[in-house]
């Protein structure tokens, strides 16, 4: 039951046709799990706290770096040194009270994955590395949990919503490619378009609404300023998602 | 065959900022290696020694995937091909 605060705070969204009170509710009992609160996790915690998603829990092992402020907006320079968890928790509560923020500094691995996700009913990818994505990808696909994967890099970013058992994963898409991890070039503008894509989708799997991005890479070209789709198909071989079952 | 290839604005650099590339070949390999031949710098990102594409790369013909055995899929005339660097930062 939404409070008349919340009637208030959300009228202008509530006002959506498809939305209403209903997808409101909706929002307000969802559980969302963000594997890291950097460039693209600040701006997707920021959207989905702003729509009133019920319960964000975000992990993150990171303190506050000066580097980290030309993207990451959900810190500022008060916050350096500090844990990147602490800081992006409490403005995610300034921003709104009526919402839970759960917090957890911790490196995610494949030994906690299990119990970071756990309740959770999707899984948000705003990692910095690959090996994390694939494990956010795998243990996803092992619990039936939609995962909104999104990267960035310069100018250029991409993202692709994965429905576990209906549609292409991650790993459909890169093979088990890999690449070292290290140091990488990007501006603000970029995570913050790419993060916004990845939050309108967790709204949209929420609500019902619309056509997922799903078996389909979004392509983003700042400097074409150009986005592009590409056509990915479910991998019947995929060493995460293929299987003889037709899970 | 003409085949244009399109890489990402990343990869500009190594071709002096055109992205929109014609190309001649039969199959992706052909048209990569007639890209290098046009743009030589680009030769050592994306290809290993024994002129293999690099994982770190996926190709879409007229955006659908061509994994895998990218370099030997047909082409024909009128066809795009992307070139696609793998990113990962967040």
């Amino acid at each position: 039951m939404l409070s008349s605060r919340e009637l208030e705070k959300y009228d202008r969204q509530i006002m959506i046709h498809g939305f209403g009170e209903e997808g409101q509710e909706k929002l307000k009992k969802a559980r969302v799990f963000i594997a890291g609160i950097g460039g693209l996790g600040s701006p997707v915690a920021i959207y989905l706290a702003a729509a009133g998603v019920g319960t964000i829990r975000i992990a993150d092992h990171d303190t506050v770096e000066l580097s980290n402020l030309n993207r990451q907006v959900l810190h500022y320079e008060r916050n350096i040194d500090k844990k990147k968890v602490d800081s992006a928790a409490t403005k995610l509560a300034q921003l709104n009270p009526d919402i839970k923020i759960e917090k957890i500094s911790v490196t995610i691995t494949d030994k906690n994955i299990s119990r970071l996700v756990a309740d959770s009913d999707l899984i948000v990818d705003a990692m910095d590395n690959l090996p994390t994505r694939y494990l956010l990808n795998k243990t996803a696909i092992e619990k039936n949990i939609p995962f909104f994967h999104g990267a960035v890099y310069g100018f250029e970013g991409r993202a692709m919503t994965i429905i576990p058992g209906k549609t292409a994963c991650l790993n459909c898409v890169y093979h088990g490619a890999a690449v070292p991890k290290e140091k990488f070039p990007v501006i603000g503008v970029t995570p913050a378009v790419i993060g916004c894509i990845q939050a309108t989708e967790v709204i949209k799997y929420l609500l019902g609404l619309g056509d997922l991005l799903t078996d389909r890479l979004l392509n983003y070209d700042a400097l074409r300023m150009k986005f592009t789709e590409f056509k990915i198909s479910r991998d019947p071989n995929c060493e995460q998602c293929g299987n003889p079952s037709g899970r | 065959m003409s085949v244009e290839i399109e890489l990402s604005s990343i990869l500009g650099r190594y071709t002096d900022n055109h992205l929109n590339i014609q190309t001649e070949g039969n199959t992706v390999g052909e048209c990569l290696n007639d890209l290098v031949r046009q743009f030589p710098k680009i030769k050592k990102l994306l290809l290993d020694k024994d002129g293999k594409l690099l994982r770190s790369y996926d190709v879409f013909i007229n955006g659908e995937s061509a994994y895998p055995q990218e370099m030997t899929r047909p082409v024909k005339d009128g066809d795009k091909v992307n070139v696609m660097m793998l990113i990962h930062g967040g």
